[in-house]
């Protein structure tokens, strides 16, 4: 099936055109979003709500792009969206420690990614709290270039900025991490 | 290149090496049925809105850290205007030859 025939029968709303591009997909939008997220269980939603949105809006979907570049930017949309959200709550947990106990363990714990061997799961946990810590446009650009190992062109048109600018985020995310992680090395001696 | 590519970051590059060869992270083999079920709640629960819009109130934390601001705003106004009646109603209590004169107008001598 090529890829305008997909188009087609998502816009016709085909059950099974709609499982086919889930399960072809599913591992790439749950891998960038949890890239992002570095939350397992934050990822899957972020994932199950890209589907959703796919599926609701095919019909708006103009084809300027690749159909793939088009999902990727809807999960890169709700995986930000979901970062905002964390953010409330965590100034909130600021005034109200009470409420919302959990949000104290969340902060705190350092993200072990799946994917990665265990001999360098240390490093690379470390490396992703200073990444968690970036301005949100310099994180998006390192998780889906350096981490994901994404093309410029195609992080490009997610991130929908021209190759200067994320040239310009990867350098200032490069700065700020190697600070990061000095000061990290300095207090954990 | 701008300058700042230039710079040096050599525990970013140590630490991002570490990052080589890092496998997919992938979903279960359920992640469609948890997605359908997920779509078929949302579209039920669509359903009964459109039935029953009353029960959309939102009940997020923000919209009840809101209101309950909003309710403590309104009875700080209220305390803070509380004063001024008291302190009216204390001059007209100081001086009750003055009030059942007010109350009678018989103030203004007419004589």
């Amino acid at each position: 099936m090529n890829e305008q025939e997909l188009i087609q029968q998502l816009r016709q709303g085909n059950e099974p055109a709609f499982r086919w591009l889930v399960e072809n997909y599913r591992n790439r939008v749950f891998h960038t979003v949890l890239n992002i997220l570095q939350d397992t269980n934050e990822a899957e939603d972020a994932a199950q709500e890209t589907f959703i949105q796919v599926f609701e809006s095919i019909s708006s979907f103009k084809a300027e792009s690749k159909l793939s570049t088009w999902i990727y930017r809807i999960a890169v949309h709700k995986a930000l969206d979901k970062i905002r959200r964390r953010k409330t709550r965590q100034q909130l947990h600021k005034f109200l420690p009470w409420w919302m106990p959990e949000e104290k363990k969340s902060n705190e714990a350092m993200f072990q990614h799946p994917g990665i061997v265990t001999e360098n799961k240390e490093k690379a946990a470390v490396l992703f709290k200073a990444i968690e810590s970036l301005p949100e446009k310099q994180k998006l650009a390192f998780s889906l270039i350096k981490v994901q190992g994404m093309n410029y062109e195609e992080a490009c048109e997610i991130m929908q900025q021209n190759i200067k600018a994320v040239e310009s985020l990867i350098s200032r995310a490069k700065m700020n991490l190697q600070k990061k992680l000095e000061d990290y090395y300095k207090t954990n001696k | 290149m701008s300058k700042m590519q230039k710079k040096s970051t050599p525990l970013v590059d140590e630490h991002l090496q570490n990052l080589q060869g890092m496998q997919e992270a992938n979903t279960d083999d359920f992640f469609y049925t948890r997605l359908k079920a997920r779509m078929l709640a949302k579209q039920s629960i669509g359903v009964n809105n459109k039935l029953e819009p009353g029960w959309n109130f939102p009940l997020k934390p923000v919209w009840i850290v809101g209101t309950l601001l909003l309710l403590l705003a309104m009875n700080g106004f209220i305390l803070t205007q509380q004063p001024d009646k008291e302190k009216t109603n204390s001059t007209a209590s100081a001086s009750p030859l003055q009030k059942f004169a007010q109350s009678y107008d018989q103030s203004i001598s007419s004589y």
